[in-house]
């Protein structure tokens, strides 16, 4: 201690006498180190080991010094390890250090590891013996076998959380499916193709369309765009799909099916939530003779139905002032009606085609002009190939969707072709 | 995508809320509240200013008939002023110009 002023001693030699008080022997800093040493000839065979490293073999130094060489103090494993690697690498280098790996306790036990080695030489340079030291890596173990536990278990969630949300999109995909018929019915007569798009994979789309006989004779379809998204948009779907399919068989006069589910949706819905949809319902009533089909059908606010005639022209089937189905207790909706000859197609679309954002800055929209223009360049193709085309238009307008599109074209084929109904 | 704000302000004829931004699925949640804290007086109209209205998707539409609804309940009326012309295009196409009074600007829609 050399707090107050000079002393003789503290002045001469202060590291000295600090050595002197708390390390008085070598020997003993020797044998309880807080790490394990070790010496073996060449050979491995151990000619000095410390106490401390014995306390945690459970040996006598008599057992061990001379008798065991290194790798008899090691486990299988390690010993292996030691034989292919720690060894040739020693040997090579002439030192080595940091190797994980454990050793046998006299009880049965082991210890985790970490060893160091060195090849002492002679004077010429031939090699003499191997020092070694040995720290316990007990606790360093528990660490890495928790760091191990946390990042399985990260694993774990992560898997968990993958499969949840494939089974969640299974579950949208099989919703989804039952809010569109899986394939339209043949119609005789006619040709009938659709096209069903989501702006986005995880969500629900709340348009629909649908094809399905009224009687032997008349056929009803439907298409439509329910306000709104989501979960809430898609069982509204599903109670206007039900409703206008049920209606149909009732009373097939369009405007009769809207006015129902215009009853139904409004007593249904009221309030703050009001829940509504735009649609065009229509019957195909197939001419005995002629080839020619009557189409009739009414709108409730939703965009002019297209039609595509066989001489290459194309217009809009117009039902001005029908209202958006669902909004008021009584609503108007306009009814009109044509006749499909041979080459004509009737194409129906919600307002996810017509509302697509285009041009750089995403903020012009389609539009029914651009979409009127296009149809005529279609205009005589068959339903498929019309579908076909505007699938290629969604694919070119990409990120411009923001809405679902819903497509469903019919026509009478031109002579000579097939009818064909598809999906 | 332009966020959404929303101004309150009386007038002699009852409340004028001024939209400004796009009202669409994500935003709408914020005009349904607004509308949901205001309290209507029989024969008192709403107006809804929709100058400053850059995009309304149909999630924009429900709320304004929700608000047409709610007013409807209270006894009193509802106007739309400064339509964009998308916006009433939209409202035409799907027959809401019958059941909308629609003003060219908020001064002419609260006009008692």
């Amino acid at each position: 201690m050399c707090r107050n002023g000079p002393e003789p001693d503290c002045e001469k030699a202060p590291a000295a006498a600090f050595a002197a008080l708390l390390e008085d022997s070598v020997e003993e800093l020797y044998e309880n180190a807080p790490c394990g040493y070790l010496s073996t000839l060449m050979d491995g065979t151990i000619a000095k080991i410390n106490a401390t490293l014995l306390g945690w073999l459970g040996l006598e130094a008599d057992a061990v010094v001379g008798r065991m060489r290194f790798a008899d103090l090691l486990t299988v494993g390690g010993k292996l390890y030691h034989e292919t690697h720690f060894a040739p690498l020693l040997r090579m280098r002439g030192e080595i250090s940091g190797i994980a790996l454990e050793i046998k306790q006299a009880g049965g036990g082991r210890i985790p590891v970490l060893v160091s080695s060195v090849v002492k030489n002679g004077g010429n340079g031939e090699p003499l013996l191997i020092r070694t030291t040995v720290f316990d890596a007990r606790d360093r173990r528990a660490y890495e076998r928790e760091l191990l536990r946390a990042r399985r278990a990260a694993e774990q969630a992560h898997e968990q959380a993958e499969a949840d949300r494939a089974r969640l999109q299974d579950a949208l995909a099989v919703l989804q499916q039952s809010l569109l018929p899986a394939t339209l019915p043949p119609v005789p007569g006619v040709e009938a193709a659709a096209h069903y798009r989501t702006a986005s994979p995880d969500r629900l789309g709340g348009d629909f369309y649908d094809l399905f006989a009224i009687d032997g004779r008349r056929f009803a379809f439907f298409l439509g765009d329910v306000c709104g998204k989501g979960p809430q948009a898609a069982a509204v779907t599903s109670l206007i799909r039900y409703t206008l399919r049920a209606a149909a068989l009732h009373d097939p006069d369009p405007v009769a099916a809207l006015t129902t589910l215009n009853h139904l949706l409004h007593e249904r819905y009221t309030g703050d939530d009001p829940r509504y949809c735009t649609a065009i319902f229509g019957t195909l009533e197939p001419g005995p003779t002629t080839g020619e089909v009557t189409v009739r059908i009414a709108s409730g606010g939703h965009p002019p139905a297209l039609v595509l005639r066989a001489d290459g022209t194309a217009g809009f089937l117009a039902t001005p002032g029908g209202l958006l189905v669902g909004v008021l207790p009584t609503a108007p909706f306009t009814a009109t009606a044509t006749t499909l000859g041979p080459g004509d197609t009737l194409v129906l679309y919600t307002d996810g085609l017509t509302e697509a954002r285009t041009g750089e800055d995403r903020t012009a929209l389609y539009g029914d002009e651009a979409l009127l223009a296009f149809a005529a360049g279609h205009a005589g193709k068959a339903p498929q190939a019309v579908i076909r085309a505007l699938e290629d238009l969604l694919d070119d307008l990409g990120d411009g969707l923001d809405d679902d599109t819903a497509l469903l074209a019919i026509g009478v084929p031109a002579p000579g072709t097939q009818s064909r109904t598809a999906t | 995508m332009n966020p959404l704000s929303i101004t309150t302000q009386d007038a002699t004829t009852g409340p004028v809320l001024e939209i400004f931004g796009d009202l669409d699925y994500t935003t709408v949640g914020e005009l349904r509240e607004r509308l949901t804290a205001l309290t209507l007086r029989p024969g008192q109209r709403l107006v809804l200013d929709l100058a400053g209205m850059t995009f309304c998707d149909s999630s924009g539409i429900t709320a304004l008939i929700a608000a047409r609804n709610q007013t409807h309940a209270a006894h009193a009326d509802i106007a739309l002023a400064a339509v964009p012309a998308h916006t009433l295009r939209v409202l035409r196409m799907v027959g809401l110009d019958q059941i909308f009074v629609v003003h060219p600007d908020s001064d002419a829609a609260t006009r008692p």
